[in-house]
């Protein structure tokens, strides 16, 4: 896969290139989702899950409070996990990723940096860098 | 029916919750063993000790529920326990040991919707008050950490039915709350700092855009538009206006200085966050705390016409809100709105209203079967 990148000019474009993102992310996959808070991690999630079929747009929200959503598509089953809070490997081991990751598992990790595990695991990683007030740089890093 | 006395339990998130409350009309007890102080130091609810505290909290709460309301396990009419949404593992510890409690008791077990115990909080509020006629359509906003939104609510016969006419499409409000908070170095629960906080700084200083969505629907989508009117809200976006405000205005300094003073005070009080705050950061949370409530109002209202409500609830942790509350109060009024709250023990998660929302269904024999277990993303479902 290499490296590519992909800039956006609006959320509505974010979601399009996750949907067409979504072609080159056949599960399963562990992908880390790097940025800062509203550099647009989950409105490139929004795009994904809808590239699936496992959600529409609009009912993608951010997992902050809940941690493990969970999109189930036709063929791929879309977790959108948000490490924002979890602050150890203890507590990371308790949540139990390594038992979400199945065969048409595709797991979209926010702030999965932070724990050099899931750096070693990771298929893919996502930056999302701010560039202006809506335009976006998305680097897109494979093994 | 004479008197029925349901026992609830709530384990949601961060508070483990039992009460008794007798007919869905009157709370005989309410305990909340909260998890603030565990959570604390990490800025939010962490998964595997909520789990833990749960599960050591779970019997002296119920104990002390029971002992409260002079009840005993034998003289409870049945159980009732929230059955999602929420942290999969914290439930899971109310779920397991109601099941145990039932089965041993050989009582009946109902399961509940937390959104729906934080619609019926509102009903319990104004029953325990004498009022028990309410107009209907209700319009509920269910407002708090993990959750923003609107219910047309309707009594159908004994059970109720509830249509989602709205929600965030990105952060829930009380995320945006916490999440500012700690940008700003204040700590957690950011909710009542920042309301407490708010009334110290110029709510007009800071100008934040409209909280419109972001992204159009698009028209070419697989699934055909709903008729009804929606009123979605998104709150991602002031979030990083705040964190803008903060990177343009070179506060990151005076942040991690005030983090630190925080971290090193045992229980810091309204006074030591006023010390802490230079003007610049109360403005900013005053004027953040205003956009965020006149959105939450002017949106809410906005659907209250569109459906021709009679009666508006406003409920969720975020309900406590003081301006919240006196925005609704005021501008409700203008429009002839009758707007019902919870009280504060009975906004915020408790098991009172779980046991609240319990009795229609028991009621109606609406009882779990054996087999059920957490749904960590329930929706409440339309009758």
């Amino acid at each position: 896969m290499g490296t590519r990148e992909v800039i956006t000019h609006s959320p509505e474009e974010t979601i399009t290139f996750g949907r067409t993102l979504a072609e080159t992310l056949a599960p399963p996959k562990l992908v880390l989702l790097r940025g800062e808070l509203g550099a647009g991690k989950t409105t490139l999630v929004k795009g994904i899950a809808e590239g699936f079929h496992a959600a529409r747009e609009e009912d993608v929200t951010s997992p902050t409070f809940t941690l493990v959503h969970e999109y189930r598509g036709p063929q791929v089953t879309v977790y959108h996990i948000d490490l924002y809070r979890v602050d150890t490997a203890r507590e990371l081991e308790t949540l139990g990723l390594d038992d979400l990751l199945a065969h048409e598992s595709l797991l979209l990790i926010e702030w999965g940096e932070k724990f050099p595990r899931l750096q070693l695991e990771r298929d893919v990683e996502i930056a999302l860098e701010r560039m202006g007030e809506s335009q976006r740089r998305i680097l897109i890093t494979g093994r | 029916m004479s008197s029925v006395h349901i026992l609830g339990i709530e384990s949601s998130c961060d508070e483990t919750g039992a009460a008794v409350v007798r007919s869905g009309e009157q709370v005989v007890s309410n305990v909340v063993f909260s998890q603030i102080a565990t959570h604390q130091p990490y800025g939010g609810v962490v998964p595997e000790l909520a789990s833990r505290e749960h599960l050591r909290a779970i019997v002296p709460v119920v104990r002390k529920a029971l002992a409260d309301a002079g009840q005993s396990y034998q003289s409870l009419d049945a159980l009732a326990v929230t059955q999602g949404p929420g942290l999969a593992g914290a439930l899971l510890v109310g779920i397991s040991y109601a099941k145990a409690l039932g089965f041993a008791l050989d009582k009946p077990l109902i399961a509940v919707n937390h959104l729906e115990g934080h619609i019926h909080a509102v009903l319990l509020e104004e029953r325990q008050k004498g009022h028990h006629e309410v107009g209907f359509p209700v319009l509920a906003l269910v407002v708090s950490g993990g959750h923003t939104h609107l219910y047309l609510a309707e009594q159908k016969g004994q059970g109720w039915s509830y249509q989602n006419v709205g929600h965030t499409r990105d952060d829930a409000a009380g995320e945006a709350f916490d999440k500012v908070a700690k940008l700003l170095g204040l700590g957690y629960p950011g909710g009542p700092i920042i309301d407490r906080l708010s009334t110290h700084g110029d709510s007009d200083k800071v100008k934040f855009p409209p909280l419109q969505i972001k992204h159009r629907d698009r028209k070419d989508r697989d699934q055909p538009q709903e008729e009804r009117p929606r009123f979605d809200f998104s709150y991602s976006g002031i979030k990083t206006a705040a964190l803008r405000y903060v990177e343009t205005h070179k506060m990151q300094e005076h942040i991690e200085a005030r983090r630190k003073a925080l971290a090193a005070i045992v229980r810091p009080k309204l006074e030591d966050h006023v010390r802490l705050c230079d003007r610049d950061t109360l403005d900013l949370v005053a004027s953040f705390q205003r956009a965020m409530v006149e959105d939450l109002v002017s949106k809410t209202l906005a659907a209250a016409r569109a459906y021709d409500v009679a009666t508006l609830f406003v409920t969720g942790g975020v309900a406590a809100n003081n301006e919240l509350r006196q925005r609704f109060e005021r501008d409700a009024a203008m429009e002839g709105l009758p707007v019902f709250f919870p009280s504060r023990s009975l906004s915020t998660d408790n098991a009172a209203m779980i046991a609240a929302a319990a009795y229609p269904k028991f009621l109606a024999g609406d009882f779990a079967p054996a087999d059920f277990s957490a749904e960590a993303g329930l929706a409440l479902k339309e009758a």
